[in-house]
């Protein structure tokens, strides 16, 4: 498994990496400079002591002048050997006391004159030697080999010096930076560290809790609002779980004392066979209510599951209210209550979900419009959307209860009391979830005298 | 008529079978779907009621094994769950009908006797007659001890539905189904409203009631009993 490495640690060590190559590269390179520097002084140096070792010679009239003069020269130039001899051959004219030059050095052919210094090393020290052959004018017009050599070991120890300071220095520093970037990576992090725990706040209980947006980097601003957004949403739907479980064990704790009292208290003596029958009747009503509510929640339950429409075609909306007014014809005509339908539309859709939405939305005005009232329903299709609308006569609602009358066990009227045809005051959920579920809209607006519940769907292709 | 019902839940398998046995029918009770398939392959059952969650063998599959088998009796399934993948796969297998709990036993019973009866072609009469009141099908006309009853055509096709099912008490849900064709449950009393209207035009003023509320249950069109 890959482990994970924290946010500070990886920002730590890459500005550390950063820090110690920058510092080694320069480290290295400044070394490299001041050792160059060196070679180029021994050149000169060695190159001015071979032009003296030459004029001496030059002025030499014979080899055996050579040696004392040169002793005599050489006294004031300490750490500089020299050698003067024949080329190729054993002749030497002067030779500085306890000093070889290499072998190699002195024999090869193609002497070192020029550029390249010859460099070697004893136990203990370190020379740079550099030749120079000379044509001396002496009686065998021969050929004579000047080597000059200078001991380097002081700028040796200095270059070794310098470079164990400059890599402390690199050393020390790549640690001081990679403390000072992970205080950095901490400051800058510390709008995280706020965010996690404003999260670790919240819980079911407290979600009114939000990410500080105002306050962290631009960078974090974006994720701050994202998920303060989602915790809006969170809550919401949290709200509307937990009024819903209450509202439904209220629901149901209504109808189920009223069984358990009506039966318990048939039960506590003997009655006559018509009591038995009339409380079983009655319980069978009951029932059947709450049978019913189960059901409806349980067709809400499928359409927050996007479930409920098992099967689209194209629906007729006026064959439908049609079909629904003859349905609700002997309620209507009992209340003297007149129904009208206008319009035509064609929507794509579930005829038994439209049909239950529909009726559920005349169950419910035919309930609310007074004696000689009427029900109108009317169809608009425009290239936009088909709109259904049932408007009935009667008071207004007022605009408080508007915006929640779509929401389940909702009543306007809390005290109403439960009449025999009352439904859970789920009716109108469903329209909704339905309607929704189409892709289309429900919404409810209420006038003076009537009442219009409207359902925008979208239009046929 | 012989039924098996296949449920494994205790008191829903014996008031099943006693609601069917009161109604006329024969029942068998087996409460896991090994015995069930076992009494279905042996018996000569009419129909069929499972439940789709059994211990052994679920109802679908005792459904598979008695098709294999070539027994093709009706099956009518019972499920707590109501998802539209499990209807089809229920209809898919061979079954008639498909009833979601909680279900009133009204309904049941109903659906029952609908496809017992399918099926059983007797000669379709053009009159339905129930002690005096006689329905004319080719004419639509009504008469109730000599004299017409006007009815609306909806009302026309309740009493048919009623008189038809004579004797059964036929829930609202089925009526709204048969007869609006609305196959859901309406929150309002439109049933009652409009059997109230109809009992008016059939009963009002005569001695015997017709048309009679089974609270609870439903409504039963049925002859007077002679020996009250």
């Amino acid at each position: 498994m890959i482990r994970r490495v924290s946010l500070t640690t990886r920002l730590t060590i890459c500005y550390a990496l950063i820090a110690a190559s920058l510092l080694l590269g320069m480290a290295w390179m400044i070394a490299g400079m001041v050792s160059q520097h060196f070679w180029e002084l021994d050149k000169e140096t060695l190159q001015d002591k071979l032009s003296l070792v030459e004029g001496i010679v030059m002025r030499s009239q014979t080899s055996g002048d050579i040696a004392p003069r040169l002793s005599d020269a050489l006294q004031n130039h300490p750490g500089l050997f020299v050698r003067v001899g024949k080329l190729n051959a054993d002749e030497v004219a002067f030779q500085s006391a306890d000093f070889r030059f290499p072998p190699q050095m002195l024999e090869t052919k193609k002497s070192l004159t020029g550029d390249s210094l010859f460099t070697w090393q004893t136990p203990d020290q370190e020379f740079r030697a550099l030749t120079r052959e000379v044509r001396w004018s002496d009686a065998g017009q021969t050929t004579w080999l000047i080597a000059a050599a200078v001991d380097t070991q002081h700028h040796d120890h200095f270059v070794v010096s310098l470079k164990r300071s400059l890599l402390t220095y690199a050393i020390l520093a790549s640690i001081l930076s990679a403390l000072l970037s992970w205080w950095a990576a901490r400051t800058g992090l510390k709008p995280l560290r706020a965010m996690k725990s404003r999260a670790q706040a919240v819980n079911a209980n407290k979600l009114d809790e939000r990410m500080p947006a105002e306050s962290v980097p631009i960078e974090m601003a974006d994720l701050a609002t994202s998920l303060n957004d989602m915790l809006q949403r969170l809550q919401n739907d949290f709200r509307r779980l937990s009024e819903f479980s209450s509202d439904l064990a209220h629901e149901l704790r209504t109808p189920i004392s009223n069984l358990l009292t009506q039966t318990q208290v048939v039960l506590a003596q003997h009655r006559t066979v018509e009591e038995y029958q009339d409380t079983l009747a009655s319980n069978a009503e009951e029932f059947q209510r709450l049978a019913r509510m189960v059901s409806d929640m349980l067709l809400l339950a499928k359409a927050e599951h996007g479930l409920l429409l098992p099967s689209t075609e194209e629906i007729e909306l006026q064959r439908e209210v049609v079909a629904l007014l003859d349905f609700y014809e002997a309620l209507a005509d009992e209340k003297s209550v007149k129904l009208h339908c206008s319009g035509e539309g064609r929507i794509l859709g579930d005829r038994l979900m439209l049909r239950r939405a529909i009726s559920n939305l005349l169950s419910n005005a035919l309930k609310y419009t007074p004696a000689s009232g009427t029900v109108e329903i009317s169809i608009e299709s425009t290239p936009d959307h088909v709109c259904l609308r049932v408007t009935n006569t009667g008071a207004a609602i007022s605009a408080e209860h508007l915006p929640r009358l779509f929401d389940r066990f909702y009543r306007a009227d809390k005290a109403r009391t439960h009449a025999e045809s009352d439904g859970a005051g789920l009716g109108l959920a469903i329209t909704r979830a339905i309607v929704e579920a189409h892709g289309g809209k429900a919404s409810v607006m209420s006038f003076d005298d009537k009442t219009m519940f409207e359902l925008e769907f979208k239009p046929l292709g | 008529m012989k039924i098996l019902i296949v449920e494994d839940e205790p008191k829903t398998g014996d008031y099943l079978q006693q609601g069917l046995s009161e109604a006329g029918f024969t029942v068998e009770l087996a409460v896991n779907g090994t015995d069930g398939l076992h009494l279905a392959s042996e018996g000569d059952h009419d129909l069929l009621i499972l439940d789709v969650m059994l211990p052994g063998m679920n109802g679908w599959q005792l459904l598979r094994s008695l098709r294999e088998k070539g027994r093709q009796v009706p099956v009518i399934f019972l499920t707590a769950r109501d998802q539209v993948e499990d209807r089809v796969k229920g209809l898919e297998l061979g079954a008639d009908d498909y009833l979601v709990k909680p279900f009133s036993f009204a309904e049941l019973l109903a659906r029952v006797r609908t496809i017992l009866r399918r099926g059983r072609t007797g000669i379709e009469s053009a009159t339905l007659l129930v002690a005096d009141l006689e329905m004319d099908l080719l004419r639509r006309r009504v008469m109730r001890a000599g004299n017409r009853v006007d009815l609306t055509a909806k009302e026309f096709g309740l009493l048919e539905l009623l008189m038809r099912r004579c004797g059964e008490v036929l829930p609202r849900s089925l009526i709204a189904s048969q007869v609006w064709d609305m196959n859901f449950d309406s929150d309002s009393n439109v049933i009652e409203v409009a059997m109230r209207r109809l009992r008016a035009k059939v009963d009002d003023g005569h001695e015997a009631k017709l048309i009679q509320t089974v609270r609870g249950m439903g409504y039963v069109l049925e002859a007077p009993k002679e020996t009250k």
